[in-house]
């Protein structure tokens, strides 16, 4: 019988590392078969493929760029509700700068400088007010968009519903526009990334912050404090932010009240599209961010091009895509409880 | 296996929707050949004027014409501007009326990269015009220009002026956004108010150099004068300490019926307003307190159409010098029920001003820049 | 492998279970198992950590279903709870079910200890009730705490207020709000899974007096426990359970614990359980000191020195102040006043403080505080020696990692599928293995082990203290924290007894030594 028990119990593990690796390659997969639509679909209509592809780049990259940030905060479990506000401040005083100076390089830098410094006034502060960082997250929202409102109206170039900031000068829209490329785009979200994944996985800093994530409380009874890890991942998000702000100011040429604006549940819903287990922890990937921000964009374009002759189709684009996402959260936390039911 | 029962279903429910795409896909068409198919960029999607240009479109011309409208979400930046033209280029769409105001020298740049002919369809921009009206896809814009908003200004002012006896106050709207101010700089001089200058051109400037109203500076000789703009936490709050003050009237610029028509009726406080003849702006000029209003109506959309559909055809307008076209539309403006209802019952989506026998007229190969823009300007103002 | 187990024949059969299997995938938990528990017994289960005992227990008290069951019998009529409240509340009837102490705390932690007694029951509490039995409005708060406290003193525990806020109690009391909760309900079988272990002396003795409440009565008793000498001196009857069949069942007469040790593992038990020396021996060297630490009413004036090469055991009852000492010397709490230092005077102030000085932390509550239960093997003991292999201190190589946690797999023989495997996966043994791993590879000097062999199976238990056995030899200092008396007298080589804050008493290591000695020093 004890013979039978152990060959079962091997039968297992194998079994079990074999799930492990299709639920680590179901997102990945899901990008696939959402891209082999999306194309299906353009071809099928005869519409024009180079451009829908450099659309999904074009709409997908801001997000992906500031979830690929953002992963670091919710490895630890934690929530930034700020990420759309702290793009939008950043990207108004970047604006502002490149407005001013002409520099693309100022713009960036700028953009990066402003992001992390409200990063680290939302990680600092709820260190020092021993606040968990999701509240701080909250009143920085207001504080933010408060500010980048006012920023934003009082010298408001639009005649439009919603004051913006607009680069209006030719010269510097033409700046602008020479690196509003593709290629442009996917090489910082390359770099970006490169840098992100060495520093989260082949770094004594990345392995804290998922161990961190995991089980706080052990994690500090381990030496790993979450103060000072926490103010490390804010300051990656905060890279990430100052990324996507000054890459969306060289799409758009310009920033109002509502730029950014829906960028905080959007990078919720992307990395969970991206395999990212919503509680943090060890199963965290940066990964997520690239695959789950590109799917939920797909698929969002698949949906607007399907129910592109229906009335109200936004509204349903947004129904199937929270069903999905609670499909996945539901998948992942069933195979979760699995896990934890009792011998 | 109940677990793995769940995870069947939720899987199974991810490859229906997958696989109901790929159907629609197959089954999906670029449409019939000859049809026009125009992206409609709106930042609003769910207010009555909002509403009564969407249903001119996708249920009358729609049906005269071989066009197909597609409207988009409620666009509040330039980014969603961006994304929303790139993927009506994607779907091969041939032009894009845009009534969204957010960002629209990158809306022009983005239709001229995708090939896509570009209209501006209310709330001219002079600065824009004069940037792109000569970039082969810009059709060009009709709407009340900067001096016909302050004419509207001007016109409520002149016929308030002896009718504020004590107090009036005053409502900015969106006050720095350019069609406000020159309203307001209309409404001040037809009051025969100062604000840093005591001509239209100089309140203008004015207000343009403090980036809004400051309300001590408005000076109307013998009267008070309340002023509020904006919207946000305590605007309502602040609205309802100036009705205290029972002003003769309520100036607005823009927004007051959407804001404040509730409140007003119930304090019996007169008001102006420009905005739309819609139903609700019926009921309040008919039981409330509405006495002015200057208002688009529902076909006054028409006529960019008919600039786009031409351009589309291959018979774009131009004016002498090549340029695109930008030609200003008057409001109406109804100071009684009466007069309201004439021009309700005079241009409905069924039955509109800008009808297809007289769109029929400026569409076509033969059609001259003289010709369009005369048919544009002609006074249609219904008459009881 | 089917097996009755036969109680004491005379008596009326209360629970009867036939043919029971369950399974996790393919993992076989309980294999066609026949049980028969009748009225007035304490059935005492035993079993290494996976061999069943909480998987059929479970199953009884509607926590989870069987995979397969020939037939569940409850008081002679068929037995399918739906729940566990379902269970307690027997089907139905109100009173007389199955109640089911678990082993892990099933208590929530932001309401107070009335609520959590009366959790899912508040409607009788509020302050409109109707005729068709419905409630609504606030919740009478005087009633509800009155009602607790009664329920409290009828388990015979008086000294927790139902007004306490659930988080502001120790693990002990939270773990007696669980038995409480489930004694409210006058269960004809109590179930009690693994819960002495979390209770000191005084906690053990007011679960003793529920359990001979039980006995000889219409009632009956479940009672699973790691620890031997309690379960054969609690129990009438012994059960032990193997890779889930049941592999014999002991009469009182019948006990001897290397017979029922054999069964428990298969095998004989070679060598020695404790050390096996009984002369105390230390090195000169100070590695940890504590002069005159302060906190609340938990540490009074604690002075204390643990030397290299030195097992200083730490004794008492559950809120005598012990917990609190291992965590203000590792740095964990800050003391009011006082100092801690390691080696030559470098005060601890931080755990960060204290890894970096060499020491390791053991929580007596494991699952949160010593492991990231949803992280891997690998990850739980490599977090804590990343100095040790990361190039330039900090580029982190998988090979290195990978070969640093293989030799602490290996060196404690910790029984995985790899190193890859979830720590929640393991067994209760395994995983304080991989505890030990995590500051054992970091080659801490000075390791504080807050009752280490909680919940651990004998045979993982006789492993520790071979390895706590072999740390001495290396010459580090260990600090055990136990509220086991035989553990503490096995393998210190002094005993500090502590009681409300105070360390009362020394012993030195010795042969002699006896519980009687120590205990009252305890009371």
């Amino acid at each position: 019988m004890e013979e039978v028990l152990k060959s079962r119990s091997g039968d297992a593990v194998k079994k079990q590392k074999v799930k492990n690796i299709i639920i680590m390659l179901l997102p990945i997969a899901a990008l696939v078969v959402l891209f082999a639509v999306y194309v299906a679909i353009i071809l099928a209509n005869d519409y024009n493929l180079a451009i829908n592809l450099e659309t999904i780049v074009n709409q997908a990259i801001v997000l992906v760029l500031v979830a690929t940030g953002a992963i670091f905060i919710f490895t630890l479990g934690s929530f930034d509700i700020s990420l759309g506000a702290s793009t939008l401040f950043s990207a108004t005083v970047g604006i502002l700068v490149f407005n001013a100076t002409g520099s693309l390089l100022l713009l960036f830098l700028t953009c990066i400088a402003v992001a992390v410094a409200c990063s680290l006034l939302n990680s600092v502060l709820s260190s020092v007010f021993h606040l968990p960082m999701f509240v701080m997250t909250v009143a920085m929202l207001s504080v933010l968009t408060s500010i980048a409102g006012t920023i934003i109206t009082t010298n408001s170039t639009s005649a439009g519903a919603n004051p913006a900031i607009s680069v209006s000068d030719s010269v510097l829209r033409d700046i602008l526009g020479s690196v509003d490329t593709v290629w442009f785009k996917v090489l910082i979200l390359a770099l970006f990334a490169v840098v992100c994944i060495f520093v989260f996985n082949f770094t004594k800093v990345g392995r804290r912050q998922k161990f961190l994530g995991g089980n706080p409380v052990c994690a500090k009874m381990t030496g790993i404090p979450l103060s000072v890890y926490g103010i490390i991942a804010f300051v990656m998000a905060g890279i990430g932010v100052g990324l996507g702000a000054a890459v969306n100011v060289t799409y758009t040429m310009s920033v109002s009240t509502g730029t950014a604006s829906d960028i905080g549940m959007s990078v919720f819903i992307a990395i969970v599209f991206g395999g990212m287990p919503i509680s943090g922890g060890a199963r965290s990937r940066i990964y997520a961010a690239i695959v789950g921000g590109f799917s939920y964009i797909i698929l969002n374009n698949i949906l607007n091009l399907l129910l592109s002759s229906v009335d109200g189709r936004y509204g349903y684009v947004q129904i199937i895509s929270a069903v999905l996402f609670l499909a996945i959260v539901y998948v992942a936390s069933i195979n979760y409880r699995v896990k934890h039911l009792p011998r | 296996m109940k677990h793995l029962g769940k995870k069947l279903v939720a899987c199974a429910c991810a490859l229906a929707l997958t696989g109901s795409m790929a159907a629609l896909a197959a089954c999906g068409g670029n449409g019939e050949n000859d049809e026009v198919r125009i992206g409609v960029l709106v930042s609003d999607v769910s207010g009555e004027e909002a509403v009564s240009f969407r249903n001119y479109y996708t249920q009358y011309i729609a049906e005269q014409y071989n066009v197909t409208f597609t409207y988009t979400e409620q666009l509040n930046d330039s980014a969603s501007e961006i994304a929303a033209i790139e993927q009506f280029a994607g779907q091969n769409y041939d032009a894009i009326i845009s009534l969204s105001a957010n960002d629209r020298a990158s809306q022009a740049e983005a239709c001229e990269e995708a090939g896509m002919y570009y209209a501006i369809a209310s709330g001219m921009d002079d600065t824009i015009y004069e940037t792109y009206k000569n970039n082969e896809y810009f059709v060009g814009q009709i709407g009340p220009s900067m001096s016909t908003e302050y004419e509207a200004g001007l016109a409520m002012g002149e016929y308030y002026a002896d009718k504020i006896e004590d107090s009036v106050a005053i409502y900015g709207a969106f006050i720095p956004n350019p069609m406000h101010v020159y309203r307001m700089a209309g409404l001040l001089t037809g009051l025969g108010a100062t604000y840093g200058g005591a001509t239209g051109e100089a309140i203008v400037g004015a207000i343009f150099a403090d980036s809004g109203v400051t309300a001590s500076k408005i000076s109307l000789e013998g009267k008070t004068v309340s002023y509020l703009a904006g919207f946000g936490d305590s605007t309502m709050t602040e609205m309802g300490t100036i009705i205290a003050t029972d002003p003769d009237a309520l100036l607005s610029v823009g927004m007051a019926t959407t804001f404040f028509s509730a409140m007003l009726n119930e304090a019996g406080i007169p008001y102006a307003d420009i905005d739309s003849f819609t139903t609700s702006n019926a009921a309040n000029m008919q039981s409330g307190t509405l006495e002015y209003l200057a208002g688009k109506y529902t076909s006054s959309i028409g006529p960019i159409f008919a600039a786009v559909y031409n351009a589309v055809q291959g018979n774009k307008i131009e004016n002498a010098d090549g340029s695109a076209i930008s030609i200003s539309q008057d409001y109406w403006v109804a100071t009684s029920y009466e007069q309201f209802e004439v021009f309700q019952t005079s241009d409905s989506v069924t039955d509109p001003i800008y009808n297809k026998e007289l769109l029929d007229t400026v569409i076509g190969e033969d059609v001259t820049y003289e010709a369009f823009e005369a048919f544009v300007t002609t006074d249609r103002t219904p008459q009881a | 492998m089917d097996q009755v187990i036969n109680t004491t024949a005379r008596r009326e059969e209360i629970l009867k279970v036939r043919g029971m299997t369950k399974t996790f995938g393919p993992v076989v938990a309980l294999n066609n198992v026949d049980l028969t528990l009748r009225k007035g017994d304490v059935l005492g289960l035993i079993g290494e950590n996976g061999s069943g005992k909480s998987t059929i227990t479970s199953i009884v008290a509607g926590m989870q279903k069987a995979t397969k069951c020939d037939g569940m019998y409850y008081k002679g009529e068929e037995w399918k709870p739906s729940s566990m409240l379902d269970a307690l509340d027997c089907c139905g009837k109100g009173r007389g079910g199955i109640g089911m102490v678990v082993q892990e705390s099933g208590t929530i932690p932001g309401i107070t200890v009335a609520e959590n007694i009366f959790l899912g029951e508040l409607g009788q509490f509020r302050l409109f009730q109707m005729k068709n039995g419905k409630s609504f409005g606030p919740v009478r708060r005087k009633k509800l705490f009155a009602a607790a406290d009664e329920a409290l003193k009828k388990a015979g525990i008086e000294h927790i207020p139902a007004k306490a806020p659930m988080a502001a109690l120790d693990f002990q009391s939270r773990k007696l709000v669980e038995i409480a909760k489930v004694i409210l309900k006058d269960p004809d079988v109590l179930i009690i899974d693994e819960t002495s272990t979390a209770l000191a002396q005084d906690g053990r003795e007011i679960l003793y007096k529920i359990i001979n409440s039980f006995r000889g009565t219409d009632k009956a008793v479940i009672f699973i426990s790691h620890d031997l000498d309690e379960i054969m001196d609690v129990c009438d009857t012994l059960t032990v359970l193997r890779d889930g069949n049941i592999i014999r069942t002991f009469e009182r007469a019948e006990y001897d614990p290397d017979e029922i040790r054999k069964a428990m593992i298969g095998r004989e038990m070679h060598g020695d359980y404790y050390r096996s020396d009984f002369e105390p021996a230390c090195g000169e060297e100070v590695a940890l000191k504590a002069e005159d630490v302060c906190l609340g009413e938990s540490l009074k004036h604690v002075s204390l020195e643990l030397h290299r090469g030195e097992i200083l055991g730490i004794g008492g009852l559950a809120q005598c102040g012990m917990h609190e000492l291992g965590k203000v010397l590792f740095g964990s709490l800050a003391p009011k006043s006082g100092r801690v230092t390691a080696g030559e005077d470098r005060e601890v102030r931080s755990e960060a403080v204290a890894i970096k000085y060499g020491m390791g932390y053991v929580s007596k509550d494991r699952d949160v505080e010593s492991l990231n239960l949803s992280a891997s093997i690998k990850d739980n003991i490599a977090i804590a020696g990343m100095d040790k292999y990361a190039v330039k201190n900090f580029l982190i190589l998988d090979s290195r990692e990978k070969k640093y946690v293989d030799r602490q797999i290996d060196e404690l023989s910790i029984k995985c599928s790899g190193r890859d495997q979830l720590v929640q996966q393991l067994s209760g043994g395994n995983k304080q293995k991989v505890v030990f791993g995590k500051w054992i590879g970091c080659g801490s000097e000075i390791l504080i082990l807050d009752c280490p062999t909680r919940g651990v199976d004998i045979g993982v238990k006789q492993a520790m203290y071979r390895l706590m056995t072999k740390l001495k030899g290396e010459g580090k200092a260990i600090l055990l924290i136990s509220e086991e008396l035989p553990e503490l007298m096995g393998m210190s080589d002094r005993i500090l007894i502590m009681k409300d804050g105070e360390v009362k008493k020394q012993f030195m290591r010795s042969r002699e030594l006896t519980d009687a000695d120590v205990i009252g020093y305890m009371i």
